[in-house]
């Protein structure tokens, strides 16, 4: 689930995936949950451990919590809060960042885990005050509404356009269908990817 | 002009792109959780996994151990709050359900606990190693469960003060040449904004700033600083971008001032982020609905009995309805119209407003039954609308100040190709499936509230305008931008705005559709004010009787005419005739018919809204009509629905950009509405099932294919001086209806119960 573009078509629905996960009416996270006991200090996952993330081209250096995941990493170590936090379980695609030219839900992928790698997230998307084609097309074409969504919706659409993914408006809506916007901009969503896409293949 | 940016017509602004769209595309907008804080301690919540009875015991060893740990606050330690008020009863709560104040439970998911730790890793650990005892009762679900109670909503909520009627209902239905009765559900919802339910507290000395989604702030700040017992003016929210409202951040919730005073116990910035699962439960909902409708007709498709019965589901101490009866007697003619409303008491959270609350659900039960009077009287069902319109509302005989919803009808019917439906349910196909249309009504009372804003001009045009109105996504920045630009006469991009903070003058909540109407008519009167002084000091040549007319209040002198006439000012001169580099203005503006006590309520975070059916000698509604194409597989009962075309008529439409793309979400929620969303409760627990993305449906690109809005041109001068009527809410309310008519067109089954999925189809 944290690598969108590796999964199958039919897998790429996030309802499908859920329902072949087997995920389905069991909450995930538990309320009050009875654990026992303390694991030994030795183990303890709060001792921090010192991480380099690589993210829009500069080196992070973070001492964190071992299970600290790329998004919280971001928000709350590197100060990087254009990745949104929306479910924190991989359903709803605002936190979706790249990994190299994969779209990754950062939520879902821990910090650990991404180190060497490059990291480019919506802050690194544009070239100083020049928007990425893909910035300005959602612009062009009112892809958002409250916003809070469109970090996420714009990193992944960038992705969408290099993985072939953007030759129709089926194939956009398919490929979008990991990214919910609540608002509902999906009409709208679509036009700015064919937009870019079109700006993106001209040069 | 794009898609996304229609042409204007008459009465329209022009359709600019949004004041916020560049920090938006490039993630420098900056929502609650995304504040920096100094220092932060990090909270999580730990809810109820019963959801009636009591805590018996804690036992926080295990919890205790975790590293980093800071506090764990329970109702045996927690602080000290003053009793939550309802905001309909003079408080600011949605609910008065209040947390960690007993042992006491009374719905799931309630939040017993709070773990305080340094980083949210730990704090997420600690909560869930947090052991608790309870004793459980067993406790009543919903509808038709043991235990509940049912009542009048008349009498107990003071928000619903009357079940409207008229004529003789009962002996005008025995007597109707045809008759209809039929029952409708609608389910449990959730608005499930893309922001969480964050908050994040900072003290500095006696002073509190909060971080949170809201859409209201000043309620916010009111209600929490009368929980804490401290003045108001020490509290301060701010939230300059809002992740999706929908009604869910309308009224306070018990966590932030839980919050807030653990925040001041440990002296250190709180920053708490609940999880998806938990804003089910400690925020509001959509409560579920039962109706029924009884119409009687003449042959000829002319209404002569009207009967709206409605039931809610609310919580056990809050009596929260919607009451859309306010609105189903009065869309049509009838002589004889009753209603009942009633509420269902259950061992639930307080539900509380969800887009479009009152019309959502009691338009689906009308506008379903209107398609089946007409499928009775072998009627197209455009045409029983027309028939049954009217210019005066039938309960007190009050007119409407505009009313387009035929007209919308008959745009909406040209562009969605009406005239190629075959009448015959099951007529029409494309392979293996069952294509069907159908359409409804679809409306959303006018509604205005008391407004403040400041607004500064410089010599060179550069403009400050200042009001604590709320971004939800409505387009608020862009349109107050665009407000003061055509007032002030000045370039849009010297115009600078602030909303989404309590420190700014005072605007309504963004709720009930108002925000448009309210602060563009404070923002364009502030800007008046501002050219009645410049125009002043250009025009110092007034004659005494023009003084005169001044002094006694009589008239207007000619500065104050050009004040408020459109004629152009230049600013350079202006200012140098006055002597100063800046004019600031601060006003309030009420809309007509507000209750004397207005502005005062307005400072103290108490909502005034007028509008709809209240006003004193008119009603005001914006109204539409929506089209819907479903195609159902004949063998897996697949449902999709590729097309839905809706016509609004909203009065001046300020951006059709914005406006556009509001409809449009509007028609996705409606569609979602009908054939995705429920919250599912488990009977024998009253527990929500299925809190999470992944198993409540809301519709993602792919389920939405194709969807046409058409702007119409609508003057109203008797509403507001902005001449706007609200359309956040508008779009969304008639879909329900249009789906369910478009499935019985499409497979010959009516089917009366949201949300409709594959296992209810029998084809």
């Amino acid at each position: 689930m944290s690598d969108n573009s590796s999964s199958k078509r039919s897998g790429f629905d996030r309802r499908a995936f859920m329902a072949g996960a087997g995920i389905a009416l069991v909450p995930l996270t538990a309320r009050a949950a009875v654990q026992d006991p303390t694991p030994a200090a030795a183990q303890d996952p709060a001792l921090p451990v010192e991480v380099t993330l690589r993210v829009n081209g500069q080196d992070k250096r973070l001492r964190i919590d071992a299970r600290t995941t790329v998004l919280d990493a971001l928000r709350e170590h590197i100060g990087l809060t254009g990745s949104k936090k929306g479910c924190d379980h991989g359903q709803c695609g605002a936190c979706t960042v790249l990994v190299g030219d994969r779209r990754v839900v950062s939520c879902l992928t821990l910090a650990l885990a991404a180190e060497g790698q490059e990291i480019t997230t919506i802050e690194g998307l544009a070239t100083g005050d020049h928007l990425h084609p893909m910035q300005q097309a959602f612009i062009d074409n009112d892809a958002f509404q409250c916003g809070y969504c469109t970090p996420g919706q714009i990193m992944s659409a960038v992705a969408c356009v290099k993985e072939g993914h953007a030759g129709s408006d089926e194939d956009i809506r398919e490929y979008m269908s990991g990214n919910i916007c609540r608002c509902a901009a999906y009409p709208n969503i679509v036009a700015a990817v064919k937009q870019a896409a079109s700006d993106i293949m001209k040069g | 002009m794009t898609v996304a940016a229609p042409e204007p017509k008459v009465n329209m602004g022009n359709p600019v792109p949004r004041y916020d769209a560049v920090v938006k595309v490039t993630g420098r907008a900056t929502y609650a959780s995304d504040m920096p804080l100094a220092n932060p301690a990090y909270a999580y919540l730990v809810t109820s996994a019963i959801a009636k009875g009591r805590v018996e015991s804690f036992d926080l060893a295990g919890a205790n151990r975790v590293r980093g740990v800071i506090d764990i606050v329970t109702h045996e330690n927690g602080p000290k709050l003053k009793e939550l008020k309802l905001y309909s009863n003079g408080g600011y709560a949605g609910t008065t359900i209040q947390p960690l104040r007993s042992a006491d439970i009374a719905h799931d998911g309630q939040i017993i606990a709070v773990v305080i730790a340094e980083s949210y890793e730990a704090a997420r650990e600690a909560a869930n190693r947090v052991k608790v005892s309870y004793t459980a009762v067993v406790p009543s679900a919903t509808f038709d469960s043991p235990g509940t109670t049912t009542a009048a909503a008349k009498g107990q909520n003071s928000q619903f003060k009357e079940d409207p009627q008229v004529g003789n209902f009962a002996k005008a239905f025995e007597d109707a040449e045809v008759k209809l009765t039929a029952s409708y559900d609608t389910p449990t919802q959730h608005h499930n904004p893309m922001e969480l339910f964050s908050t994040s507290c900072a003290w500095i000395g006696d002073n509190l700033v909060i971080y949170e989604p809201s859409q209201y702030v000043y309620g916010l700040k009111n209600g929490v600083a009368e929980q804490l017992g401290i003045d108001a003016d020490k509290v301060r929210v701010v939230n300059p971008y809002v992740g999706g409202g929908f009604g869910s951040r309308g009224s306070m919730t018990p966590r932030t001032a839980i919050i807030a005073a653990i925040a001041r116990r440990l002296n250190r910035p709180i920053k708490l982020v609940p999880t998806r699962d938990q804003g089910f439960t400690i925020a509001t909902y959509r409560a579920e609905t039962r109706h029924e409708i009884k119409l009687g007709a003449s042959r000829d498709g002319k209404l002569v009995a009207l009967r709206h019965e409605g039931a809610e589901v609310s919580s056990r101490p809050d009596p929260y309805c919607v009451g859309g009866t306010k609105t189903t007697t009065r869309l049509y003619a009838c002589p004889n119209v009753d209603s009942l409303v009633s509420i269902v008491r259950a061992d639930r959270n307080t539900p509380g407003f969800m887009r479009s609350p009152p019309e959502v659900p009691y338009l689906f039960a009308l506008e379903s039954a209107m398609d089946e009077l007409a499928v009775k009287l072998n009627m197209d069902p455009v045409e029983l609308r027309r028939i049954n319109d009217t210019t005066n509302e039938p309960i007190g005989g009050k007119p409407y100040t505009s009313r387009s919803l035929m007209a919308c009808f008959d745009e909406a019917a040209k562009a969605f190709g009406w005239s190629q439906r075959s009448p015959e349910p099951k007529s029409m196909a494309d392979g293996d499936w069952l294509i069907g249309y159908g359409c409804a009504a679809t409306c959303y009372p006018t509604q205005m509230g008391p407004s403040a804003a400041r607004v500064r001009l410089q010599r060179d045009g550069r403009t400050r305008v200042e009001i604590a109105g709320h971004e939800i996504g409505t387009g608020a920045y862009t349109i107050i931008a665009q407000t003061a630009s055509e007032r002030l006469g000045v370039p849009l991009e010297k115009v600078a705005v602030f909303v989404g903070d309590s420190e700014l003058p005072p605007a309504p909540v963004a709720g009930g559709s108002n925000s448009t109407a309210s602060t563009c008519s404070a923002v364009m009167m502030v800007c008046d004010q501002i050219r009645q002084r410049l125009f002043k000091a250009m025009m110092p040549n007034q004659s005494l009787t023009d003084r005169a007319k001044e002094t006694v209040g009589i008239g207007q002198t000619p500065a104050t005419r050009a004040a408020k006439s459109d004629r152009s000012l230049d600013l350079e001169k202006a200012f140098d005739a006055l002597g100063a580099g800046v004019v600031e203005e601060y006003g309030e503006w009420k809309p007509e018919d507000a209750p004397p006590d207005s502005f005062q309520a307005m400072h103290s975070g108490h909502v005034r809204l007028v509008g709809g059916h209240s006003l004193k000698d008119k009603i005001a509604y914006a109204f539409g009509a929506e089209f819907v194409e479903v195609r159902v597989n004949r063998f897996t009962h697949e449902i999709r629905a590729p097309r839905l075309v809706g016509a609004f008529a909203a009065g001046r439409i300020m951006n059709p950009r914005t406006a556009r793309s509001q409809l449009m979400g509007g028609l996705i929620w409606g569609m979602s509405s009908a054939l995705l969303e429920a919250t599912e409760i488990d009977q024998r627990t009253a527990r929500y099932v299925n809190d999470n993305f992944a198993d409540y449906l809301v519709p993602v690109n792919a389920d939405v294919p194709g969807v046409e809005v058409i702007l119409l041109s609508e003057q109203d001068d008797h509403i507001n001086p902005a001449g706007a009527k609200g359309l956040g809410e508008l779009a969304n309310v008639g879909t329900n209806a249009a789906v369910c008519n478009a499935i019985y067109h499409a497979t010959g089954q009516r089917i009366r119960k949201l949300p409709v999925r594959l296992e209810n189809i029998e084809v």
